[in-house]
C-alpha cells in the first residue's frame, strides 16, 4: 500500500511533463503577448512601459478602431452563420445517420460526410474560389467580389469544410442514448418526430451546446480560409476581414502596411478576452443547468 | 515573441562566424561578402556575375550571402546594430532605406564614378535626407500593357498612344464582341494601384512633379490632375470582363494568355508568364492625354546595392560597385532575371526580345516611381494601402465617382502627414 501523500507526489510527476510543456508553449507566451502590449518596443532601443496606451490607439484612432470594429462585426456576422447553419446540419445529418433508416450504408455516408473536414483549407479556397469564378465556374456573379456577398459566400465556404465536425461530434452522443427509452417511447405510440425532440435531443443537449461554444471559438479565431482566399488585406473594402486577419496585419504588417508588434499585442489580448470571457459566462450561466439524465 | 528576440542575436553571432570564417578561408585576395534577399538569384551570381567580375579583379573576392526575404530588413538591422554584416548590403527603396541611412549604417557615396551613370531620379529611392546617394541602383520594374498582336491585326488596330485612341481601341475590340478588351479584375487591389492608377496616372500629375508635390505639400489629391488621372483609370471599367469583381491576377493572367483577351495592363515581372503559351505578344506604355505631350513610364526602383560604414574592405567594396554600375554588370543580371530592367541612363541589350521592347519605352519618356511608397505611406492610414481600397471601391460599385476617391485619399494621408496638414 502506498500512502495518500506518496500517491499524490506520483501523481504530480506524471502530470508534471504535460503542465511543463503547457506552461512553456502555452500560458507563457500569452502572458508575455499580454505584457508586450503594456510596452512600447519597436522603434526604440529599450522597451518602454506605456500603460494603456496601445489600448488607447487601438480604440480611439479612427482608422485603427473603425477597422477593428469592423472586423468584431464581420467575425460576429462569421459566427452566426457557422450557428445557423453549420451546427443544425450537423444535427440534421447526425439523426438521420442514426434514425436507423439508412441500414448499412450508415457507415458510407458517414465517411462521405465528413472528408471535407479533412481537406486543406488552401484546397477548399482553390477549389470553390473555381467553382465560383465568373469566368470558368458555374456562377456568373462576382460573389467573393461583391462587398454584400463576400462574408456570407467564405462563411457558407467554412460551413461545407467543417460541417462534418458537428455531425460526428452530435452523431457519437446520439449512438449514446439508450435503445430502451427509443423503444419504450415507441411503444408508447411516440412517432419519430417526437422521438427525437422529446427523448433524443434532452439527452444529447450538453454536447449540443458543447458544440455550439466550440464553434465560437473556432471562429472567433479564425484565420486561415480568409487568408487563403483573401490574403491579409481581406477586401472588397475590408468586408471580409475578420479579427484573425486584422491580427494578422496589425502584428505582422501586410504590403501596405508596416507591422506594429505592440498593437498586434493588444489585438490579440482583446481577441484571448472576448474569447474568454463568452466562454467563461457561457459554462457559468447556461451549461450548468444542462442537465446531463444518467440512464 | 520571445523566440523572436531570442533568434535576432542568434542571427547576428551567425553572421558574425559566417563573415569571419570566409575572411580566414581566402586570407590572400580580398573577400567581401554581399547581403541579399533574392535568394532565388543565388546561382545567377555565383555562377554568372561574380565569375565576371573576378575574372576581372583577381585581387577581390565576392561571396554572395543572401537572408530570407522575410527576415531581411531584421536580420540586416541587427548584424549592422552589433558591428557585423557584409560589406555589401542590398537596400530596399524609400522608406525602409531612408531609415538605415539616418541610423548610419551606409558609406556615402559621393565620388563614386560609376554614380554618373544614374540621373537623379533613379538615385532617389536610395538618397538621404542630405540628397546624397547611399546606395547604387541596381533593378527596378517597369509597368505597361501587354497586348495579343494577333488580335490587334485582325482587327485593323494600332497600338494607341493617346488616352482617346486607347478608349477607341477599346470600344472596337468590345464592338467586335470576341475579345474581352482588357485583361483586367479587381479582386487583387494592389494590382489596381501598381498596374493601373500608378502606370496610368504620370502622364496627368506629370510623373515627379505631382508626386514630390504631394510629398513636401504643395500639391493635393484633390487637385484637378489626380482626380483628371483616376477618372481616366476609371474609363476602363466598361470594358472588364463580366465579373471583373472577382478575378484575380492569375485569372486576368490566364484570360490573356488563352487569347481571350486583347490588352493585358501589367508589370515588367510577368513577362515569362505572359508569353508563356507562345502568343505574339507586344508592349506599349500609357497613353498621353493629348497628342503631343510628354510621356510618362512607371519605373519602380527595386534593389540598390550599398557599402556598409563598417566595412573593413570599403576600397575593394567600392571596385566592385563602380563594376555593378557599369553595362558588363547590368547585361549579366537583366539577362538572367527578365523582367528586371538596369536603371542606368548607358544603353544595355535584353536578349527577350519582349524585354528589349519594355525597355525601349523608356526613351523619351519620363521616369517615375509609384506614387505612394515614398513617405507618403509610412502613417496611418498609409496612402498606398487607402489608394489599392479605394480604387477597389471604385471598380466593384457604381455609385463612387473618382472626385469621392480623391477626398477620401486626402483626408486619410492629412490626417496624418505634417506636410499635408496646413
Amino acid at each position: 500500500m502506498i500512502s495518500p501523500a506518496a500517491a499524490y507526489r506520483n501523481l504530480l510527476l506524471f502530470v508534471l511533463p504535460a503542465l511543463a510543456v503547457y506552461l512553456v508553449f502555452a500560458v507563457l507566451p500569452l502572458a508575455t503577448s499580454i505584457v508586450m502590449s503594456f510596452f512600447q518596443t519597436s522603434g526604440t532601443s529599450s522597451d518602454t512601459f506605456v500603460g494603456l496606451a496601445n489600448y488607447e490607439r487601438l480604440f480611439t484612432h479612427p482608422t485603427i478602431s473603425g477597422r477593428f470594429w469592423n472586423a468584431l462585426l464581420n467575425n460576429m456576422q462569421y459566427f452566426a452563420i457557422h450557428l445557423i447553419v453549420e451546427v443544425p446540419m450537423g444535427l440534421l445529418l447526425a439523426a438521420l445517420l442514426t434514425s436507423g433508416k439508412l441500414a448499412r450504408s450508415e457507415g458510407i455516408y458517414r465517411t462521405l460526410l465528413f472528408i471535407p473536414a479533412t481537406l486543406s483549407v488552401v484546397i477548399v479556397g482553390f477549389v470553390w474560389r473555381l467553382i465560383i469564378n465568373p469566368l470558368w465556374g458555374l456562377v456568373g456573379f462576382p460573389l467573393l467580389g461583391t462587398e454584400s456577398t463576400a462574408l456570407t459566400t467564405i462563411s457558407l465556404m467554412s460551413v461545407w469544410q467543417y460541417f462534418g465536425i458537428p455531425m460526428v461530434f452530435l452523431y457519437s452522443a446520439l449512438l449514446a442514448v439508450p435503445n430502451e427509452l427509443v423503444e419504450a417511447a415507441n411503444i408508447d405510440g411516440a412517432g419519430g418526430w417526437t422521438t427525437f425532440w422529446k427523448i433524443k435531443f434532452p439527452l444529447i443537449a450538453p454536447q449540443f451546446g458543447l458544440i455550439a461554444i466550440l464553434t465560437y471559438i473556432w471562429t472567433f479565431n479564425g484565420f486561415d480560409l480568409v487568408f487563403a482566399l483573401n490574403g491579409s488585406a481581406p477586401g472588397p473594402n475590408y468586408s471580409t476581414d475578420i479579427l484573425g486577419t486584422y491580427f494578422y496585419r496589425t502584428f505582422f504588417g501586410s504590403s501596405g502596411q508596416l507591422a506594429d508588434l505592440d498593437l498586434g499585442a493588444a489585438v490579440a489580448t482583446i481577441i484571448f478576452l472576448t474569447v474568454l470571457l463568452v466562454t467563461a459566462a457561457y459554462f457559468w450561466l447556461i451549461q450548468r443547468r444542462l442537465k446531463s439524465y444518467s440512464v | 515573441m520571445r523566440s523572436i528576440r531570442v533568434s535576432i542575436p542568434l542571427a547576428a553571432t551567425l553572421g558574425v562566424m559566417f563573415s569571419g570564417g570566409v575572411g580566414a578561408a581566402f586570407a590572400d585576395p580580398v573577400t567581401i561578402t554581399l547581403n541579399s534577399w533574392r535568394t532565388e538569384d543565388i546561382a545567377v551570381w555565383q555562377d554568372t556575375i561574380l565569375p565576371a567580375f573576378e575574372a576581372k579583379h583577381p585581387d577581390i573576392k565576392v561571396e554572395f550571402a543572401p537572408i530570407n526575404t522575410n527576415e531581411y530588413n531584421a536580420a540586416v538591422q541587427s548584424q549592422i546594430e552589433g558591428g557585423a554584416g557584409g560589406d555589401l548590403i542590398t537596400c530596399r527603396p524609400f522608406d525602409v532605406n531612408r531609415e538605415w541611412i539616418k541610423r548610419g549604417y551606409f558609406e556615402p557615396l559621393e565620388g563614386l564614378p560609376g554614380l554618373e551613370n544614374f540621373d537623379k531620379t533613379s538615385r532617389a529611392a536610395w538618397s538621404g535626407a542630405d540628397d546624397k546617394a547611399y546606395c547604387l541602383p541596381v533593378a527596378a520594374v517597369l509597368a505597361g500593357f501587354y497586348y495579343n498582336a494577333d488580335i490587334f491585326k485582325e482587327l485593323g488596330l494600332k497600338v494607341p498612344t493617346t488616352s482617346a485612341e486607347f478608349i477607341d481601341v477599346l470600344q472596337a475590340i468590345k464592338k467586335d464582341g470576341r475579345y474581352t478588351p482588357l485583361a483586367y479584375g479587381s479582386a487583387e487591389s494592389w494590382q489596381l494601384a501598381y498596374n493601373g492608377l500608378y502606370s496610368i496616372g504620370p502622364a496627368y500629375w506629370k510623373g515627379e512633379e505631382g508626386r514630390l508635390g504631394l510629398i513636401d505639400g504643395k500639391k493635393k489629391l484633390t487637385d484637378p490632375e489626380f482626380v483628371d488621372a483616376i477618372a481616366a483609370f476609371e474609363a476602363w471599367k466598361p470594358f472588364l470582363p463580366s465579373g471583373q469583381e472577382s478575378l484575380n491576377y492569375a485569372d486576368m493572367t490566364q484570360l490573356f494568355t488563352l487569347g481571350k483577351a486583347a490588352i493585358l495592363p501589367d508589370g515588367s515581372w510577368d513577362i515569362n508568364q505572359a508569353t508563356s503559351t507562345g502568343l505574339n505578344v507586344g508592349v506599349f506604355g500609357p497613353p498621353v492625354p493629348k497628342a503631343g505631350d510628354q510621356r510618362f513610364l512607371q519605373e519602380m526602383p527595386d534593389m540598390g546595392i550599398g557599402i556598409n560604414a563598417k566595412s573593413a574592405h570599403k576600397e575593394a567594396a567600392k571596385t566592385f560597385l563602380d563594376w555593378v554600375a557599369g553595362p558588363e554588370f547590368q547585361e549579366l543580371y537583366v539577362n538572367a532575371a527578365p523582367g528586371f530592367f538596369a536603371m542606368s541612363s548607358k544603353p544595355v541589350t535584353y536578349k527577350n526580345k519582349l524585354a528589349q521592347d519594355f525597355a525601349d519605352l523608356k526613351k523619351g519618356a519620363e521616369l517615375t516611381p509609384r506614387l505612394a511608397l515614398d513617405r507618403l505611406s509610412a502613417g496611418t492610414p498609409p496612402l498606398d494601402d487607402e489608394t489599392w481600397r479605394l480604387l477597389q471601391v471604385m471598380f466593384t460599385k457604381s455609385d463612387v465617382t473618382p472626385q469621392q476617391v480623391a477626398t477620401e485619399l486626402q483626408t486619410g494621408l492629412a490626417s496624418w502627414y505634417g506636410p499635408q496638414k496646413k
